[in-house]
């Protein structure tokens, strides 16, 4: 293969692009709906949403591990449908569950992945022993897989990505079914990741706290379709600085058009069962709260709070994160 | 957003220089995975060594056959250890695909043909090993072999093509079977059934007249005919096949029979794994 920088212009292409992206399986399941975003270099980019809505899908897309229905996806440039190996060599992929080699040793699993990205021996030496130091891998690495934690495992799947020095990381929902402490382990790696700036890197999460934390900016993603797109700050500000939420015994709808009618909420309140969530712009909570038991209305419970991205879900989506997962 | 262009400048990909190096890299790894018990070696080799050392001893004396029938079942049985052993084998892709590291190959930057072909090379090495083993406790017991140099390349030959086609069909059936449980029970209609059918115990001609005929088809008869007729010299498994007088036009036959199962099983192979790989 010929380095292809040799024979084209200098323009810069973003890592990851994405245009009307689509995966129907056979049987009529529409996993991913015709989606569209790019991702900047160095960015920490998050696809939000429960299961089922589609993450794993696209980035099974972007790894050429699914193969797209419709629309187009570039890494690093490289179309995945029509040049599949180069989208490759620039990218390396943590998956939701444990894909190693148990048998085998850590320091095998990521020779193997050296060898296979083709990085120089001499390299790959060095890179393996710093990451060990990086990762805290140093005393497990001669050990077999199958002796390691949940944690050990999935630290030395993510050293092993990092191995090939790829330019696009994908970290399919790296924390799933991690105990508390070992997944704020791993968040801590990598937040360090994210500060190093080297790397482009597109994580999906069902994890509202690993959304906020680690990604620049977030597509929500819902039944196949990305339904906000933007920074953490700027999806969490679209629900202003305060909401008040409160539950009510009777329909909540009709709870709802009788604050609106009162010009307590605006149109971007919403309701979940007997729960009715008020976003406040321009006025602070404790007005809000004195004008709604001024009102007709008996809430059971009354309180305010910050926003959270769960918020902004469940305003897009109808659903709570938390629930939908 | 930006469009891209296909003008625009790319990331340099990293080259290899060796394009062997990473099907030497996938063949390491599983011969690795395979051997990392001596178990994983020997189990193999118990039903076609007692088979040799056993069984045909026994038969012989049950029989009152004469010596060379116990060379005549010690070749047989190379026709079961070589589907034993790459059923065995295929055994390896489902527990990649379900607890190994098949997906991250799959993301390597490697034709996906490379993982079936690196399975392929230790499957075939680990079979010609348990063979070397299985003719040397056979000549140790005084199983008594007539192999010239000629008979050698046509046993060499024709059982490193039969073990490349068995091994297509193991690859095949793991793509296909998503369970292991369901891929062990096929094991034996695939690797043991045509054994009794394809001259291994006695000649096909002392088959009933319709097995007899389809034995001709088997892919095994051809190779164990080749296999006789290299480390025996004995042409009449091939002379039961075709019934032609020259000897070595009937063996080229043969072995275009099983250069063909090799050839098509192989192909078969690649192509379904890449497929069921990939959804």
């Amino acid at each position: 293969m010929q380095p292809r920088s040799e024979l084209v212009p200098r323009i810069q292409q973003p890592p990851i692009a994405v245009r009307g992206l689509r995966k129907t399986y056979p049987g009529g399941v529409e996993a991913v709906k015709g989606i569209d975003f790019e991702v900047a270099a160095g960015e920490v980019f998050g696809l939000l949403g429960p299961n089922g809505a589609g993450k794993s899908t696209t980035i099974g897309m972007l790894t050429t591990t699914i193969v797209p229905t419709g629309g187009r996806a570039f890494v690093a440039g490289y179309d995945v449908a029509t040049e599949p190996l180069a989208a490759r060599s620039v990218s390396s992929v943590v998956f939701q569950d444990s894909v190693v080699d148990r048998a085998l040793s850590g320091r095998r699993n990521l020779d193997i992945h050296a060898r296979l990205w083709a990085v120089d021996a001499g390299r790959a030496r060095r890179r393996i022993a710093e990451l060990a130091n990086t990762l805290g891998l140093g005393d497990l690495l001669e050990r077999p897989v199958a002796s390691y934690s949940g944690g050990e495992r999935r630290r030395l799947e993510i050293g092993r990505a990092l191995v090939s020095e790829p330019q696009v990381l994908f970290l399919d929902e790296p924390t799933v079914g991690l105990d508390p402490r070992i997944r704020h382990e791993l968040l801590d790696v990598i937040a360090r990741l994210r500060d190093r700036n080297e790397i482009t890197i597109l994580l999906t999460t069902h994890y509202l706290d690993e959304a906020e934390r680690l990604c620049d900016r977030i597509a929500i993603i819902h039944a196949g379709r990305i339904v906000a797109l933007d920074t953490p700050r700027a999806l969490l500000s679209m629900l202003g600085q305060e909401i008040v939420e409160l539950r009510v015994d009777g329909d909540a709808a009709t709870a709802l058009a009788l604050l609106r009618a009162r010009g307590i909420a605006g149109e971007d309140a919403f309701t979940v069962g007997s729960t009715l969530t008020v976003p406040l712009h321009d006025r602070a909570a404790a007005h809000a709260m004195a004008a709604i038991h001024e009102s007709d209305l008996a809430p059971s419970s009354i309180s305010s709070r910050q926003p959270t991205l769960d918020d902004v879900y469940l305003q897009l989506t109808g659903a709570r994160l938390a629930e939908a997962a | 957003m930006s469009a891209i262009s296909p003008e625009a400048v790319l990331p340099r990909q990293r080259v290899t220089k060796n394009p062997l190096a990473p099907l030497a890299t996938l063949a390491v790894r599983r011969f690795q995975l395979s051997t990392r018990t001596p178990r994983e070696l020997v189990v193999p080799l118990l039903t076609p060594i007692m088979f040799a050392l056993v069984i045909a001893p026994a038969l012989k004396q049950a029989l009152h056959t004469g010596s060379g029938y116990e060379a005549f079942v010690a070749t047989g049985t190379v026709g079961l250890l070589i589907p034993l052993n790459t059923m065995f084998a295929g055994l390896g892709v489902i527990v990649d695909r379900e607890s190994g590291a098949q997906r991250e190959l799959l993301a390597a930057p490697i034709p996906r043909a490379l993982l079936v072909l690196g399975n392929l090379a230790v499957a075939s090495a680990i079979t010609a090993l348990q063979i070397a083993v299985l003719i040397a406790v056979g000549i140790a017991r005084g199983i008594h072999f007539d192999a010239s140099g000629t008979g050698i390349v046509w046993f060499v030959a024709g059982a490193t093509l039969f073990t490349v086609g068995m091994y297509g069909a193991a690859e095949t059936l793991a793509s296909r079977v998503p369970k292991a449980e369901e891929y062990i029970a096929r094991v034996p209609a695939i690797a043991i059934v045509p054994w009794f059918l394809a001259g291994s115990l006695f000649p096909i001609s002392a088959l009933p007249g319709f097995l007899s005929w389809f034995a001709k088809f088997l892919p095994l008869t051809h190779g164990l005919a080749l296999v006789r007729y290299g480390l025996l010299g004995d042409s009449t498994g091939l002379h039961n096949i075709w019934k032609l007088h020259d000897t070595t036009a009937m063996a080229s036959l043969s072995l275009l029979v099983v250069a063909v199962f090799a050839a098509a099983l192989t192909m078969i192979s690649i192509r379904v794994f890449s497929r069921s790989a990939v959804r």
